[in-house]
């Protein structure tokens, strides 16, 4: 089986364009956490969410016609791949052909804003407020821009990188959650390990700042903690990518190499079993004994802390430093494994040849994992 | 490592619901095309479409109570086919324990209709109020993981739930996902499929908008016309189909019947536009290339080809440009035939409804015709099977599908032998 490593990261989140000072804020106990800037966010039980501060991201773009095309999920993940891969030195093409470059991605719930769908809706009603199919038809189309559609397809941000980027190799895009967004990790370890391809991005993206994405988070019941505890998940924004790459080639090619994968688990929850349960039938295998540290999966909501922590010890571990990249961050959804295993290889590089890190993605949906990141 | 065969077929679709009949009208030729019927149509620049007829719904609903309780049209379809294949394969609550389930679908159905309440409001918050005030029955949007998690939950299925999104390369992809993982051994069986439908007024009014659908409204059996050099579009459709696979050794232990052996898969990105295929088929045929790599096979080795061919000018071009550089001579001996000439483009389903019957030309020994090719465009010069089916004595079938955005996947399968 061949090892697979780590050896860029990208990350565009609201606590920083770097992993460095992400980790170095998370453990300040700094967050980036505010009010919604665009809109008012009483109606919801979540009045708060995490945003990406302005960056120059058309400097990844290549030109307006392409940026009217992208939806800011796409706009965020070819900021956080280009980062990745400069981070990894990497050229495709020459490092790598294109075609062993492979392409892994999740991608969320449709972050379309409200705003853009608002001439679709105001133009579908007649006087009562009643949807109009004939109003739709006649007035509402045509008020729209054809490309709306190229913002609502879920694979759209991770076709915009390979395009930006010249991916041509194996790919997958997975959603809505970090259950997905860990399957993306997966599927470009797989990838690598079968020799299908020699490296790959793995990563994901995610908007729910705006109006839409609250109304979506509240009515799928992840506003419910904050409605019964005044806690809970906050709403984020941003994209992680990470650059895998078989070992062997990447020490040939004299890369910087953050940590090996260790290991990784997967499970589906089960209605009626405790996730704690579930979760540790995960975690045990994995064998993260001596573990250095872990990357929690804690985003704010008691139930998912509690979870966790149980699940942590009923698999026996101990973990003397325990990090919460969420609690600052906000919780990035189809972006949040990514994250957690970004953390946890920053964690690994700085700690030196001993250290093993686990990073747990227990998130919403029924798909779990664990990784087990270790000095190379 | 193992080798994989196809246990169990679930499709429902335009030209019929269930295999058999599913079957008998491609070999038909019968068209799945029509005016649409599901919502009022007549202020639409496309009024037509591949429909699907699920007849009783209360019958169905008594045998799948999920059906009634899900509002996404996708979902429903899925569910049904999801039940077909498992039935055919006559598996166990067992077996399915353990199970990987890989669920291709494309994008989220948006209920305008719950936000036009406060569509004069002037303020976004009263929108916001409107549909939070709906929020106890029923959402704005559903998760596109939601048929996982259906069909998960109905069959006891817990050996991972994988949702793909590649837009219309996604069934194939599903599938093909699913093969390696038990071809690599991470498990012994699989469901995978998919399952869409655009015939909503914000699908069909945004694929109107991007003006890839034939607007031949007066005459919705010819609209889709793969190759033929008047195609002036694809018609939209909608459908799911799913297939169960196996390692051999699971399938025989357990007597299965086996429709065919799955051979290969390989996916790649055109890394071009996301509005257009690469035009010299690159992306294509790369894909292509692996996938014959990825079963073992040279070129000579595949008998047969289910083309993506969705009758869009630039990707029927595209696709034949493919096939000729990876076939070569070997493109000139082989039949290509296209069945969204039948069934219209169902977007994610559509790879897993040609993967079925890419298996049942396989097993069945005929391959589907591509109707309504009467003038072949000069570009597209491949035999494409017009007109009527035609027997098949061949072992293999390849079959692409290219999804919106560059995404690539091919699917290879072949006649089962001991």
């Amino acid at each position: 089986m061949r090892n697979v490593v780590i050896t860029g990261l990208g990350l565009v989140t609201p606590l920083g364009l770097s992993c460095a000072e992400v980790v170095a804020a998370v453990e300040a106990g700094q967050t980036a956490v505010a009010k919604p800037a665009g809109f008012d966010a009483e109606p919801f039980a979540c009045r708060v969410c995490a945003t990406v501060p302005e960056f120059d991201v058309a400097s990844c773009v290549p030109d307006a016609k392409t940026l009217r095309l992208m939806n800011r999920d796409a706009l965020l993940a070819v900021a956080a791949a280009r980062r990745a891969i400069q981070d990894a030195g990497l050229i495709v093409g020459r490092h790598h052909s294109a075609d062993r470059v492979g392409l892994f991605g999740a991608t969320g719930l449709a972050g379309i804003p409200l705003e853009e769908v608002r001439p679709l809706i105001q133009h579908s009603a007649d006087a009562a407020g009643q949807f109009d199919l004939q109003r739709f038809g006649q007035a509402a189309l045509r008020r729209v821009r054809p490309v709306l559609t190229f913002k609502i397809l879920a694979n759209m941000p991770m076709c915009f990188v390979s395009i930006f980027e010249s991916i041509r190799g194996e790919n997958g895009i997975y959603t809505p959650w970090e259950g997905q967004g860990a399957q993306a990790i997966v599927a470009g370890i797989r990838a690598i390990q079968a020799g299908r391809a020699d490296c790959a991005l793995v990563g994901g993206c995610d908007v729910k700042t705006h109006l839409l994405g609250f109304l979506a988070l509240q009515q799928h019941g992840l506003f419910r903690s904050w409605a019964e505890a005044g806690v809970g998940p906050v709403p984020a924004e941003g994209a992680i990518f990470l650059v895998l790459e078989e070992e062997h080639g990447a020490r040939q090619r004299e890369a910087k190499i953050y940590a090996r994968i260790g290991g990784w688990g997967l499970c589906t929850a089960r209605p009626g079993e405790p996730r704690a349960d579930t979760y540790s039938r995960l975690l045990s295998p994995l064998r993260p004994a001596g573990a250095g540290a872990v990357v929690s999966a804690a985003d704010g909501d008691p139930q998912i802390a509690g979870q966790e922590s149980l699940a942590l010890r009923k698999a026996g571990l101990d973990c003397s430093r325990s990090v919460w990249p969420k609690r600052s961050t906000g919780n990035l959804f189809a972006a949040a494994a990514a994250l957690q295993v970004a953390v946890a290889a920053h964690i690994v590089q700085v700690g030196g040849s001993s250290t093993k890190v686990l990073a747990n993605c227990l998130g919403y949906g029924s798909q779990q994992a664990a990784f087990v990141l270790e000095a190379a | 490592m193992s080798r994989v065969v196809i246990t169990g077929l679930g499709v429902v679709s335009p030209v019929g619901n269930g295999q058999e009949s599913f079957w008998a009208g491609l070999c038909a030729g019968r068209s799945g095309i029509g005016p649409i019927t599901l919502f009022d149509v007549s202020s639409f620049p496309v009024r037509i479409g591949g429909q699907v007829y699920l007849g009783d719904m209360q019958r169905r609903a008594a045998q799948i109570p999920e059906l009634g309780q899900e509002r996404d049209r996708k979902v429903q379809l899925g569910l049904v086919a999801a039940e077909e294949a498992l039935a055919n394969a006559c598996v166990t609550t067992q077996a399915l324990e353990r199970a990987s389930l890989h669920v291709g679908v494309s994008l989220e159905v948006f209920f305008l209709q719950d936000l036009t309440g406060a569509a004069h409001s002037p303020n976004m918050q009263i929108l916001a109020r409107n549909a939070l005030a709906q929020a106890h029955s029923c959402s704005l949007q559903t998760p596109l993981d939601r048929l996982a998690e259906r069909i998960g939950d109905r069959y006891g299925v817990f050996g991972g739930r994988w949702t793909n999104c590649s837009a219309c390369a996604a069934g194939a992809q599903a599938i093909g996902e699913a093969f390696h993982m038990l071809r690599e051994g991470q498990c012994e069986m699989a469901l995978a499929g998919a399952a869409d439908s655009m015939l909503n007024p914000l699908g069909l009014g945004g694929f109107s908008l991007l003006r890839i659908l034939s607007m031949e409204n007066d005459n919705p059996q010819q609209a889709c016309r793969p190759f033929d050099a008047s195609r002036e579009g694809t018609v939209l459709s909608e459908g799911a189909a799913f297939v169960v696979l196996e390692r051999l050794e699971h399938a025989t232990a357990r007597h299965a019947t086996i429709y065919a052996e799955m051979l290969g898969y390989a996916s790649s990105m055109d890394a071009f536009r996301v509005s257009d295929p690469e035009p010299a088929g690159h992306g294509a045929a790369l894909c292509m290339a692996g996938a014959i790599r990825d079963a073992g096979l040279t070129p000579a080795g595949i008998d047969c080809i289910s083309a993506h061919a969705t009758g869009t000018p630039k990707n029927d071009i595209a696709e034949t440009a493919a096939i000729q550089q990876v076939l070569g001579e070997r493109a000139y001996q082989i039949p290509v035939h296209a069945i969204k000439s039948m069934t219209g483009h169902m977007i994610a389903a559509s790879g897993a409804a040609e993967a079925v019957a890419a298996a049942m030309t396989i097993c069945k020994g005929t391959i589907p015709p591509t109707t309504n090719l009467q003038t072949p465009d000069p570009l597209c010069d491949l035999d494409y099977v017009p007109g009527t089916a035609r027997p098949f004595a061949g072992r293999t079938v390849l079959s692409n599908s290219f999804g919106f955005g560059g995404q690539n996947a091919t699917l290879i399968f072949g006649r089962y032998d001991r």
